[in-house]
């Protein structure tokens, strides 16, 4: 009898199994929970598969969509609705990088504990409704990108992509329609473009900590150049100017030059350590993609290199970290998308270098851009124009150094001509709203 | 609706959102009281006899089969080394007479007799010689069991089961409020059905505890489980009610009929042979009549209104088949028959495509096969086990692979195979802790949900608080039997009572981890929560097993008070005259200890 029943313990070995198995099953709720009651068959949070609960709220509480019983409700403004289209996203999920494929857990307000219970949630974002607004009339028409952060406090105030179309109307148009060609990236987080003359500032910044005589070297441009073998040519004859000037100048033969003494290694490090080719985060849920800047090999590949040509592709998102790295004195406020989040901090670049970089862009607007193209404006800035095939991409990017607005923006303008006269202008507008609406 | 309404007025609605946050507090209490009752409380094995060993050694026999010898592992050790290790064998039957049989290579004697190979009676003061070892057998009178008993600590002192039941009540008051209240399709059925529930429970209640019972925690959380289910048969088919209260009635009632049949071990050995027939009968006739769905032959469809599940039945039937006495685990033979039965079962099982089933028989066999197995029979087993693995394996259907292959990837595939568990999963994630309220929920009306699914049905609408009160109940349950059968009069009863806990304990592992996707998804049933007629009878019969081992002081109806056998006269007579009939053949001829056939000489009077 005794032998039977110390054989009874077998039955434990089932309790064992279920212990387990709860065990097994209460991890995976607890993490994975929020993205099943998400599922748009839950009845619970979905009438007819459409979300009829929860809000995404800008940073002053207005509404950019809500979700109700009756459906979806986007802001009432039609250039508020398409300024913030990729970040609020649709929900028909075509954009997968917004708040709407992300937040789901949020916006039904799940919890462990109340499940779906709930009359649902909000998400608050940083983002101003009037200077996305602005940013998307700024664009008008043109494919491209306006980031607009907050390099004190992190608060990205715009991230705009074109083409875009109004959420209230839906998606009415024929996706191999050239003039929507992309619609569903967000050019701001998703796409890397061709840098162009914007990336004189990396070059600029291996310079100053890598040349010792960089100061005193002067350099002669006479339109072009020879090296490595390949032609270098360059936006004008500056003839014999300094490194500032050069900059101010945007001239390829003396940053041709400067990235030859540099090494195409040194250049690729340098974009590496500041984060140009490593994906980030926008929120927890949301990555951005990578840009890549390979060490070229030879002289004349690096000078091109050096002038942001060459294989270099750059994130518009990475660009605007390292433009708040320079405005803040090298440490870089991660941007930040959801309000009340707390930003991180890294050190991505020397004191020193930053306050030299910062001086020098506040140089180019004094002598070559003009203070009075961006009146009001402490502008700090370097334009861009990318060649590219099919046009050039046209690049402003920057920071001002307004008490009130301490904001860093990048402003890309797909193949749409020249970066002073496209992409500049388009800043200018957009922060002409910032700096109104945060005073 | 319209009755909360009536009762609470504009309050009704409001009252029915903030009970939601009650019911799974009450249900949490109602389990950790049954839950502390059982595995908390004190429990002191029974003793029916003594034995005197030279030196004034006594040795309490505890059980009413105990094997004597040297071993450690047996029930009565005798330190003697002319004594071997398993040497001989005493077992009382229901009517308290003692027959000892020999066991080993050298003799036993009863008062300077040998023990013949069939056994021969022992009675009071005889004496028992073992090799040079001589004992005294001492038998208890009437009077010494009642007076042992008083100090045996009864159940229901410490947690009463009064307070529970009430608990429980309030329980089902909370989930019909809800299920008026959420559920528009409910009404006075719903409402009939919830209130024959609570009266079945208090009119149980009450007569036994009129009759001196205390120990109720098994039933309790029976109940409880029942009126989860039959929560979630409201969700599903408030309009059809009144069909499955008949047959919850029709389960208690068979419950208590098993309860009072078990209570006479000869009385259920009678049968064995009918159990085993009725068995593989009912499972070929299944298999015969039955109407495929998805691939099984599972069903068989009595008119349009009456399906049943006979596979359900079979299990209460397998059990009881399966269990036996100590004397008849010691014969080879009675194992093989055992297999070759196991093998019938899950070979029927397997040509009716139901692999779920078979799993859980399956699983079943393989414990009552552990707990029968001595020395001999591991290898006999291991190779039985093969084979029914096999036939577990040929009862896989196409449609049942197709569901493995997306074990573990059902997100993967959520418009086919993983359609209902990624359905299930998010309702169940929908509830939280609290749930949407009994009646709210949206999952239930996916196919099968309110079986194969039904963990997730209640946590989407009571919240996982008490999905997981579901979940402990049962183990709880299981931890209380295998507590108990150390104290467990006969092989039997703790065999049959750890065959049905592992049956139980098999489903639920496969219903609920089946229907999160950590084991493939087989549509098993969850014990007395999954809806279904044949489901509840089977369930509601195998628990009287669970009663049948429960030998705490005055706690089960199922198990004769140890006072109460008066030898010979009375209830315990349990039928002259139904010596073994299915060992004929086999029994006396064999010249073994070993014939289980009860002895019907009727006591001592």
């Amino acid at each position: 009898m005794k032998k039977v029943t110390g054989r009874s313990m077998a039955v434990l070995l089932l309790v064992a199994i279920m212990v387990a198995g709860m065990g097994v099953y209460l991890f995976r709720l607890a993490r994975d929970g929020g993205d099943w009651a998400s599922f748009y068959a839950n009845d619970s949070v979905y009438t007819q598969g459409v979300l009829n609960r929860g809000a995404v709220l800008d940073r002053n509480g207005a509404v950019l969509a809500a979700a109700g019983e009756d459906g979806l409700a986007y802001a009432e403004d039609a250039s508020t609705r398409r300024g913030c289209l990729h970040v609020v996203g649709d929900l028909a999920g075509n954009i997968g990088t917004s708040i709407l494929s992300n937040y789901l857990p949020e916006l039904i307000d799940y919890s462990f504990i109340t499940g779906t219970t709930t009359d649902g949630g909000t998400v608050q974002l940083t983002l101003d409704s009037a200077v996305s607004a602005a940013a998307a009339d700024a664009l008008s028409g043109k494919k491209g990108a306006v980031l607009v952060y907050n390099y004190k406090t992190g608060e990205i105030l715009c991230l705009t992509s074109a083409p875009g179309w109004d959420p209230e109307q839906g998606v009415t148009f024929d996706l191999d329609d050239p003039a929507y060609e992309g619609a569903f990236i967000d050019r701001a987080i998703s796409s890397t473009f061709t840098p162009g003359s914007v990336f004189k500032l990396v070059t600029m910044a291996a310079a100053i900590e890598q040349i010792p005589d960089i100061w005193q070297q002067t350099f002669t441009c006479s339109g072009e150049t020879i090296i490595g073998g390949q032609r270098i040519v360059c936006t004008g004859h500056h003839g014999t100017i300094t490194v500032e000037q050069a900059l101010a100048h945007s001239c390829n033969v003396a940053f041709g030059e400067i990235a030859r003494q540099l090494g195409g290694d040194t250049i690729a490090r340098y974009a590496e350590a500041y984060g140009l080719t490593s994906s980030h985060q926008l929120t927890d849920e949301i990555p951005t993609a990578a840009g890549s800047v390979p060490a070229a090999q030879g002289d004349g590949d690096a000078a091109w290199a050096g002038i942001g040509q060459y294989e270099d592709l750059i994130n518009p998102y990475a660009f605007l970290r390292f433009i708040g790295a320079i405005a803040n004195g090298g440490v870089c406020v991660e941007p930040t998308l959801l309000a009340g989040e707390k930003p991180e901090q890294v050190q991505l670049m020397n004191a020193a270098t930053a306050q030299t970089l910062a001086e020098m862009m506040s140089y180019n607007v004094q002598y070559e851009y003009g203070a009075s193209t961006f009146p009001g404006l402490e502008m700090h800035a370097k334009t861009g124009t990318a060649e590219t095939y099919g046009g050039t991409h046209a690049w402003f990017a920057g920071f001002i150094t307004n008490a009130n607005a301490p904001l860093a923006f990048v402003v890309i303008a797909e193949r749409a001509g020249a970066g002073f006269y496209v992409a500049a202008p388009i800043a200018n507008t957009v922060l002409q709203k910032a700096v109104a609406v945060l005073d | 609706m319209d009755l909360v309404s009536a009762i609470f007025g504009e309050a009704g609605p409001m009252l029915a959102r903030t009970s939601r946050y009650v019911l799974p507090l009450v249900a949490a209490l109602i389990v950790a009281r049954c839950v502390g009752s059982m595995l908390r409380e004190r429990y002191e094995p029974e003793t029916w006899a003594y034995l005197y060993l030279p030196g004034n050694v006594m040795v309490p026999l505890r059980h009413w089969e105990c094997i004597l010898g040297r071993a450690r592992s047996v029930d009565g050790q005798v330190n003697d080394p002319t004594v071997e290790r398993l040497h001989a064998c005493l077992i009382r039957d229901a009517a308290g007479d003692w027959t000892v049989y020999n066991l080993g290579r050298s003799e036993t004697y009863v008062n300077g007799m040998r023990v013949p190979p069939g056994g021969s009676p022992i009675a009071d003061a005889d004496v028992l010689t073992m090799g040079s070892a001589a004992a005294r057998f001492v038998d208890l009178t009437e009077e010494e069991r009642s007076s042992l008993l008083k100090y045996r600590h009864a159940p229901g002192r410490r947690v009463r089961p009064g307070v529970t039941l009430l608990l429980l009540t309030v329980f089902q008051v909370l989930l019909l409020l809800q299920q008026l209240t959420f559920n528009p399709g409910a009404g006075l059925g719903v409402a009939i059905a919830f209130g024959v529930v609570a009266a079945v429970q208090w009119v149980y209640f009450i007569v036994l505890r009129a009759s001196g019972q205390t120990g109720f925690e098994p039933e309790l959380l029976a109940f409880f489980l029942s009126s989860v289910g039959m929560s979630v048969a409201a969700s599903k088919t408030p309009e059809d009610m009144i069909k499955y209260i008949i047959l919850f009635l029709v389960a208690v009632g068979l419950y208590v009929f098993l309860c009072l049949w078990i209570r006479d071990l000869g009385r259920v050995k009678s049968v064995r042979m009918y159990a085993f027939v009725a068995a593989v009968v009912m499972l070929a006739a299944t298999r015969l009549l039955a109407t495929p769905r998805n691939g099984a032959y599972s069903w068989i469809e009595l008119g349009s209104h009456l399906t049943i599940q006979p596979s359900e039945l079979v299990k209460v039937l397998y059990i009881y088949a399966g269990a036996a006495t100590l004397d008849r685990l010691f014969v080879d033979r009675n194992l093989i028959f055992y297999i070759g039965f196991s093998a019938a079962c899950v070979g029927l099982l397997a040509l009716m495509g139901d692999f779920g089933t078979a799993l859980v028989f399956f699983v079943t066999f393989l414990v009552i096969s552990f707990m029968r197995s001595g020395s001999f029979a591991t290898a006999f087993l291991a190779v039985g086990s093969a084979v029914l693995a096999v036939m577990v394996v040929l009862s896989l259907k196409p449609e049942t692979l197709s569901r493995f292959a997306v074990w573990g990837h059902v997100w993967e595939d959520i418009y086919d195979k993983g359609f209902q568990q990624v359905r299930a999963m998010s309702a169940a994630a929908s509830g939280g802790l609290f749930g949407q309220g009994a009646g709210n929920g949206w999952l239930v009306d996916i196919y099968a949900a309110e079986t194969d699914m039904v963990f997730a049905v209640v946590s989407e609408e009571l919240g996982l608080i008490t999905a997981l009160c579901c979940v402990v109940s049962l183990l709880a349950m299981a931890v209380f039997v295998v507590k108990s059968a150390s104290k467990g009069r006969s092989s039997y009863f703790v065999i049959a009572a750890c065959a049905t806990m592992s049956m139980m304990l098999a489903q639920m592992i496969l219903n609920v981890l089946g229907t999160m996707d950590i084991l493939p998804f087989t549509g098993v049933t969850f014990p007395f929560v999954s809806v279904g007629g044949s489901s509840m009878l089977g369930c509601w019969m195998m628990l009287a097993f669970v009663k049948g081992c429960d030998t705490r002081a005055n706690a089960s109806f199922a198990v004769v008070r140890p006072e109460r056998f008066t030898g010979g006269a009375g209830v315990e007579d349990a039928g002259a005259g139904d010596e073994g009939w299915y060992d004929d053949g086999y029994s006396d001829d064999a010249g073994g200890w070993y014939d289980d056939g009860y002895d019907p000489r009727g006591g001592r009077g």
